[in-house]
């Protein structure tokens, strides 16, 4: 029995090449990302199992995101009672008011400078002791100083930051009296110290684990399709050609996988974590979790993508030999 | 086409695969490997499509010192040598069609030129009604013959067969056989390792016998037609 039938078509000869589509870079990058989708389809469970693992574990790394944001917004508010007091024996001229005030706003870390005067120290004593005013009577405004209320910059609340820039203000002349509370400075920036250190520990750790677990799934997916692997090398294909649809479908996992985590995220947040964060303000001025900042989000996304592309590379790395 | 220069190959230091082998096979040429498992068949054809790299000695194929190839240009020598294997090795998650499209997506063809080319060889198989099916939906003797399809379809200047008929039947190893044959006398010089008596007694042709990484006899059949003077 002969099934081979010896008629030759006359359109095609040994080994010409198609000098139709296909040719050049944009040709094969089409040609290279329909492959990819195809593949996707083909293995849609292993591909499921992949952009599963990417979604979770993004996931996680985002909620810890939206709890160190949130933590640190809460304390940055805290910090605004980092704030440095010059105090005066006597009511200030307005013209020596001006002076003063224009001498301590150019210092650098200044934010925001408050004059205090008499009446207005006493307002806030009687405001301090409300119910027990009885106890202010006879007081004269003459009793209490003036002062000057410096506020800081957010970037200047350090510990050596506030004293530096104590130690710049005693140097105007006029001011000797200044007071910003070091103990309670210090104990305040150990603390936050402490929390961003513990925060970049955990980040980190949960991170690598992170890397870990989605490297070793794609490479237990590519490994599954290591037959694939082969017949492309056997036909011919060079590394890169055999490469490239996965590549592909990496970056496509990451981005799919890190979309859906954003996704149940932003879901979370809508359902549970809006209105329910009493627990973490601290200061009555915030109210609620606010979600992550945009940047996060696209730190999120490209995260994905390059966990897909690299965990393919590098597994591709291991199971292409040409 | 094929020229082996006192090619050894030994695997691990005492294992030796092929011992001090010479063997020259001419273009359109159709020869069978043949000998005990372990003989050193299928050593034999790694070395053929640069799966393998000799210990010793030189490998030419059409002129190219395979034996010297990085690993950049194995691909283009894998181009001109179409390879079947007794377990196909066809993907499972793709169509008949797409299995044997591989070969032209490779060397760059489009899309219309690789339908038309896939088909045509199809055809030639008798397999054109099953393009759209998987593997796994079809028997042994059709899967080897789109492994065939996708060896065949770029008009390869060598055929390599590792026991391409091991896991089929007679009808369907005499089917396979014809195709080889038809393959040769289209000028593709055809190498088949197999332990099949009756295959080999079948076809008529030259017959190389390997023993433990030796050559142990050549038998020149005398009817080999398309062998060159």
């Amino acid at each position: 029995m002969n099934r081979w039938k010896k008629k030759t078509s006359p359109v095609i000869q040994s080994n010409k090449r198609a000098p139709l589509a296909g040719e050049g870079f944009g040709g094969r990058l089409g040609y290279f990302v329909r492959r990819a989708l195809i593949n996707l389809r083909q293995n849609i469970f292993v591909n499921v199992v992949t952009i599963g693992t990417i979604t979770l574990a993004l996931l996680i790394v985002a909620l810890f995101l939206l709890v160190f944001v949130n933590l640190e917004n809460a304390v940055g508010n805290w910090s605004e009672r980092v704030q440095v007091t010059v105090y005066f024996d006597r009511e200030l001229a307005p013209q020596e008011q001006a002076a003063l005030r224009a001498k301590i706003i150019s210092i650098p870390g200044a934010n925001r400078v408050n004059y205090v005067s008499r009446d207005e120290a006493l307002r806030r004593f009687k405001g301090r002791l409300r119910g027990q005013e009885t106890l202010l009577e006879g007081v004269r405004p003459e009793v209490l100083p003036t002062s000057f209320e410096i506020a800081l910059k957010r970037s200047s609340r350090d510990t050596q930051e506030v004293e530096a820039f104590v130690s710049v203000l005693k140097r105007i002349p006029g001011i000797s009296e200044v007071q910003y509370g070091e103990e309670w400075v210090k104990r305040f920036n150990t603390f936050l110290n402490f929390m961003r250190l513990l925060g970049a520990l955990l980040g980190s750790f949960l991170l690598i684990a992170v890397v870990f677990i989605v490297s070793n799934t794609i490479k237990l997916t590519i490994y599954a399709r290591r037959d694939e692997l082969e017949v492309m090398a056997l036909v011919g294909a060079t590394r890169f050609f055999i490469k490239a649809p996965f590549l592909i479908e990496g970056i496509i996992q990451g981005c799919v996988g890190s979309l859906i985590a954003i996704g149940l995220l932003l879901g979370l947040y809508e359902v549970f974590l809006q209105n329910a964060g009493s627990f973490l303000t601290f200061n009555p001025a915030t109210s609620g979790l606010s979600f992550l900042p945009l940047e996060y989000v696209g730190g999120i996304v490209i995260t994905g993508v390059a966990l897909g592309f690299i965990g393919s590379l590098t597994s591709l790395k291991r199971f292409v030999n040409v | 086409m094929i020229q082996l220069h006192n090619v050894s190959l030994a695997y691990q230091k005492d294992a030796t695969a092929l011992n001090n082998i010479t063997l020259r096979i001419e273009k359109g040429e159709f020869v069978f490997l043949t000998g005990p498992s372990g003989a050193g068949k299928t050593t034999l054809l790694r070395l053929l499509y640069g799966a393998l790299t000799p210990t010793r000695g030189q490998v030419l194929i059409d002129g190219q010192n395979v034996s010297r190839m990085t690993s950049a240009q194995i691909p283009q020598l894998r181009r001109m040598v179409g390879v079947v294997f007794q377990d196909f090795k066809l993907l499972p998650t793709r169509t008949v069609f797409e299995n044997v499209a591989i070969t032209l997506e490779v060397l760059g063809w489009g899309r219309a030129d690789i339908g038309k080319k896939v088909m045509h060889i199809l055809k030639q198989m008798d397999m054109e009604s099953k393009l759209n099916l998987t593997p796994q939906r079809l028997s042994g003797g059709e899967q080897q013959r789109v492994a065939l399809a996708r060896a065949l379809v770029n008009d390869p200047k060598v055929l390599l067969a590792d026991e391409p008929t091991g896991n089929l039947d007679d009808a369907n190893k005499n089917q396979i056989l014809n195709i080889f044959k038809e393959a040769n006398i289209r000028g593709t010089t055809v190498v088949v390792a197999t332990h099949d008596r009756r295959l080999i007694d079948n076809s008529h042709k030259r017959l190389v016998t390997l023993s433990k990484g030796d050559i142990v006899e050549q038998v020149e059949k005398e009817n080999i037609s398309s062998y060159p003077v």
